[in-house]
């Protein structure tokens, strides 16, 4: 198994070396764009991420897109910044989901060149599967949300049925903006991946579709009755773009139920079914992995001690809950190691007030708290 | 009214028009549904979160477009919270359209509604009967560089109803309640190329404004039009209708004076029935294009008001006048109840109508269902409109039911019956039936329509290219239907002077009622018979009259 991730790894920075790119910054490079655009305004909101502005834009060698991406960008003026402002929700989301699991989503926005993630990118693993879809998910929803406000110009209006040319949008209004961010979403986000007919691109491939899918999938259909007198011989049906943490909750499932999977070999007679994905189950009782589905091609690591290579620091430190028998329980999040207990005294806000943004008038309080750490 | 069209109409000649009819109704069903696209189109707009540090009250905040007007933006809450930005310097501005569209006239009305993104949080939820006060602001302008103009500027309170469906829990925080829309202004034209929203959401901490609204995040607005393709289907239907109802009702009217007595009271309802379908049918839309008309939108309100009080009182005059047995007929006094129920009930929408789109003609913001008195009131004119329905519904059942008792009575006296009685009841009964089967498929296939419309997700894939618009189907059919039904009634139910020979006939452009010596019934000898026997029309009516009242009185 080890000989021939090291085989893909090699074939794959073979294939991915381009000028001006540097070698092993192909995996999702353009998730770095977190760390330019997004950081610059969003860093103390995401625990854990440094604050760091710098104007990588300006600097071709250090430009987190590559050609295609950047040519996507300057075709439909204002999506850079939605795209920022994805990878953020998509960190944010990571995070929130795996706040309770031994890999906790971490997350590195001074790495420019591996991505913020770091290199659990370079494995296969379920958590892998997550990051891919999550991004792709994010990017998606933040480029519909923004046509709906207005900041990229080129949302498309595409009409469904025929009308007089050139006179759709007058004709039969356009389609919903949705729509267009799934589009760029599979267009940016695909463009990423380099290496094709390996099972890490096919993989990849299938996270980022699932990722969009999980967001039409989460789409809410409203209706509003407007005939005479509000009578119901008219209405209006929409569809509502859904909380970001309705998608990554609905990801986070699949992600429990991620399936594994491999490349068909050769004359394997189940081949023919697989030409449509591309990928089978590993486990030939399983099901075929559907378009909605997660996949993986890797085990994951136990994520329990520091691994430099995964550039994972391992549970250590973690806090933990004593009192559940859960992921975050101490026996199963320190892995055996046992925790520490102690006090501390902390001030937090308390009979606060709030108004609907912005204003919140509280008081302070001590309060003695019992935190357990992992050894 | 002895003697119409319809009794003389010989059944092949029947057959072809119904034939004819049912095609021109499948016409129109294909116009809605293959050529229209769907009738509205809705377009979600995100506001744009502009900051107001100073407060100014009459400028106008743009979301985007050229550098220098667009307003300073913040991406969320939390960075207006870094920046010290208080809820008060916070405005939320959409702009209609997106770029690169414009509005355009064709699209008749503009309804926006307005929905909240509330996020939990343990220790801000939102109050049980929680209210949205907002300042909210509606601009326009036609060219891209030109100052706003405002429209309407309104301090509006709307309802926040907001449901949680987890646990209220910490581990919840940032979930969305799942609020209910609201309306927020209703445009009875689309006039101007491009409007601009502002709205404010005011915290006024002594007067307890807007403290317990919970944790906004977003305010999304949806913004429904009619689809200008529709608009001009529409139109076009209209404007074809329109002469050919006329002329019919020309053509019908010509012959009811033509007779050597006054109009009875039948023929005056036909009459006035073809006139409200005339008026509803006249494309005054079209004004829209030229004029800024938001009164236009209330005009068709009262005109479809018009007709389906028109309609309804038809029916129960029509079922009255065929009353065999009833001496005190042809005088609108003996309907006074039932006129009286439906024009009460008319009257009670059109109130209520008044009460929200007349004054949204002042100001688009206003809603009826906003302040509790005025839900009250609108529920009541809305219950008592439901009720002079009902009331409706059960007189005229009750009359359709005594018809049938009558008209059961009377086939089993008919054998014994002189053959001008009998032909005479006969042809009441026959002229009765029809319409009831006439009338009861144009409902059915409405409530049919509907509920398929309903049911359906707005349009059917068909093949690779076609898509089949049910919803605009559904509205150019039903619409092409009655039509189709009261043209009908006016030219079947118009009186036949059959042996009047040929004199004023040549006019009108329908001469189904003429019949050649070579097709011939039974059937049809029988009516000729009748009309042979009979004196002239005017002699006919009393006579008629005279014998229903003898049998009343038997």
């Amino acid at each position: 198994m080890k000989l021939v991730c090291t085989f893909w790894v090699v074939l794959f920075l073979w294939l991915a070396v381009a000028p001006m790119e540097r070698v092993h910054a192909v995996i999702g490079r353009w998730w770095g764009i977190a760390s330019t655009v997004a950081v610059q305004e969003h860093a103390n909101m995401v625990p854990g991420v440094p604050r760091k502005g710098s104007a990588i834009m300006l600097d071709p060698k250090k430009h987190p897109l590559n050609k295609k991406q950047r040519r996507l960008v300057r075709r439909n003026p204002g999506t850079l910044e939605s795209i920022g402002t994805g990878a953020m929700l998509a960190i944010k989301e990571c995070q929130h989901q795996f706040s309770n699991r031994r890999w906790n989503c971490p997350v590195d926005t001074n790495d420019h060149v591996n991505s913020v993630f770091g290199n659990i990118l370079k494995r296969g693993c379920r958590e892998t599967a997550f990051i891919y879809a999550v991004m792709s998910a994010a990017v998606a929803h933040e480029v519909g949300r923004n046509c709906a406000e207005g900041t990229i110009e080129s949302c498309s209006c595409d009409y469904r049925s025929k009308g007089p040319a050139g006179e759709d949008w007058e004709w039969g209004g356009c389609s919903d903006n949705v729509e267009f961010g799934k589009e760029f979403a599979k267009q940016f986000v695909d463009a990423g991946e380099k290496t094709k007919d390996s099972v890490r691109y096919l993989v990849n491939m299938h996270n980022n579709e699932a990722g969009r899918v999980a967001v039409a999938e989460n789409l809410r259909r409203e209706c509003k009755c407007h005939g005479m007198s509000g009578s119901c011989t008219l209405k209006t049906c929409w569809m509502r773009l859904p909380n970001f943490r309705d998608v990554g909750d609905s990801l986070k499932e699949k992600f429990d139920g991620a399936s594994k999977v491999a490349v068909p070999d050769i004359g394997n007679n189940r081949g023919s079914r697989a030409k449509v994905t591309g990928l089978v189950p590993k486990n030939s009782r399983h099901k075929y992995p559907t378009d909605n589905d997660l996949v993986y091609h890797e085990r994951s690591p136990n994520f329990c001690r520091n691994n430099p290579r995964l550039g994972f620091e391992g549970t250590r430190g973690r806090e933990c809950n004593v009192t559940s028998r859960g992921l975050d329980g101490c026996d199963l999040l320190c892995c055996g190691r046992g925790y520490a207990t102690r006090q501390e005294v902390t001030k937090e806000r308390c009979n606060c007030t709030f108004q609907w943004c912005c204003q919140v008038k509280c008081e302070e309080c001590v309060r003695t708290k019992t935190i357990h750490t992992c050894l | 009214m002895a003697g119409t069209v319809l009794e003389n109409l010989s059944s092949r000649k029947l057959f072809a028009l119904g034939g004819v009819l049912l095609v021109v109704q499948i016409v129109f069903f294909m116009i809605g549904g293959l050529i229209a696209p769907s009738p509205t189109s809705p377009i979600r707009y995100i506001a744009s979160k502009c900051v107001d540090r100073g407060h100014h009250k009459s400028k106008w905040f743009v979301p985007w477009g050229p550098k220098d007007q667009v307003c300073e933006k913040v991406q969320d809450f939390d960075e207006a919270t870094r920046k010290h930005i208080g809820a008060n310097d916070i405005v939320f501005a959409a702009h209609i359209p997106l770029p690169n569209r414009e509005m355009v006239r064709w699209f008749q009305f503009l309804l926006m509604i307005m929905e909240l993104d509330v996020a939990f949080k343990v220790d801000n939820p939102v109050a049980e009967n929680a209210v949205v006060t907002m300042e909210a602001g509606l601009a326009y302008r036609d060219d891209r560089l030109a100052e706003w103009t405002p429209v309407a500027r309104s301090t509006e309170e709307r309802k926040l109803v907001c449901n949680f469906s987890h646990s209220k829990t910490a581990d919840n925080e940032g979930r969305y309640y799942d609020c209910d829309m609201v309306p927020l202004f209703e445009l009875g034209s689309c006039f101007h190329k491009y409007y601009l929203i502002n709205i404010r959401l005011p915290v006024r901490e002594k007067q307890n404004i807007n403290l317990n609204i919970g944790d906004i995040k977003d305010v999304n607005l949806i913004g429904i039009h009619q689809n200008g393709g529709f608009t001009k289907v529409w139109l076009s239907v209209k404007t074809t209708l329109t002469p050919t109802i006329i002329i019919i009702l020309v053509w019908y009217w010509r012959r009811v004076t033509q007779l050597n007595r006054k109009p009875v009271l039948l023929e005056k309802t036909i009459f006035a029935l073809g006139l409200s379908m005339a008026f509803i049918n006249l494309p005054l839309e079209l004004i829209t294009i030229a004029v800024d008309v938001p009164w236009m939108l209330l005009l068709s309100d009262i005109r479809q008001g018009i007709f389906y009080c028109m309609l309804l009182s038809f029916w129960i005059i029509f079922t009255g006048e065929h009353l065999m047995d009833q001496s005190e007929r042809n005088r609108l006094s003996v309907y006074w109840r039932q006129v009286g129920a439906i024009t009460f009930g008319c009257l009670c929408m059109f109130i209520f109508d008044m009460c929200e789109r007349g004054v949204q003609l002042t100001n688009p913001f206003y809603s009826i269902w906003v302040t509790e008195t005025g839900k009250n009131l609108a529920l009541a004119f809305i219950i008592l409109a439901g009720v002079c329905a009902s009331i409706y519904f059960f007189f005229l059942c009750f009359m359709v039911f005594k018809v049938f008792r009558n008209i059961s009575g009377k086939r089993a006296s008919l054998p014994t019956m002189s053959d001008v009685r009998r032909l005479h009841y006969e042809g009441l009964i026959y002229r009765f039936k029809f319409l009831m089967l006439f009338t009861l498929l144009c409902a059915a296939t409405t409530v049919i329509f509907f509920i398929i419309s309903q049911v359906n997700e707005g349009h059917w894939k068909w093949g690779e290219e076609h898509t089949v618009e049910i919803n605009s189907a559904f509205l150019t059919g039903v619409y092409g239907m009655w039509n189709v039904y009261v043209f009908s009634v006016i030219c079947l139910y118009a009186p036949s002077h059959k042996r009047k020979g040929l004199e004023g006939q040549q006019s009108s452009n329908i001469q189904l009622e003429r019949e050649t010596s070579e097709d011939g019934s039974n059937e049809e000898i029988e009516l000729r018979l009748t009309n042979s026997q009979a004196s002239g029309d005017a002699g006919e009516l009393s006579v008629i009259y005279k014998i229903a009242g003898k049998e009343a009185q038997e």
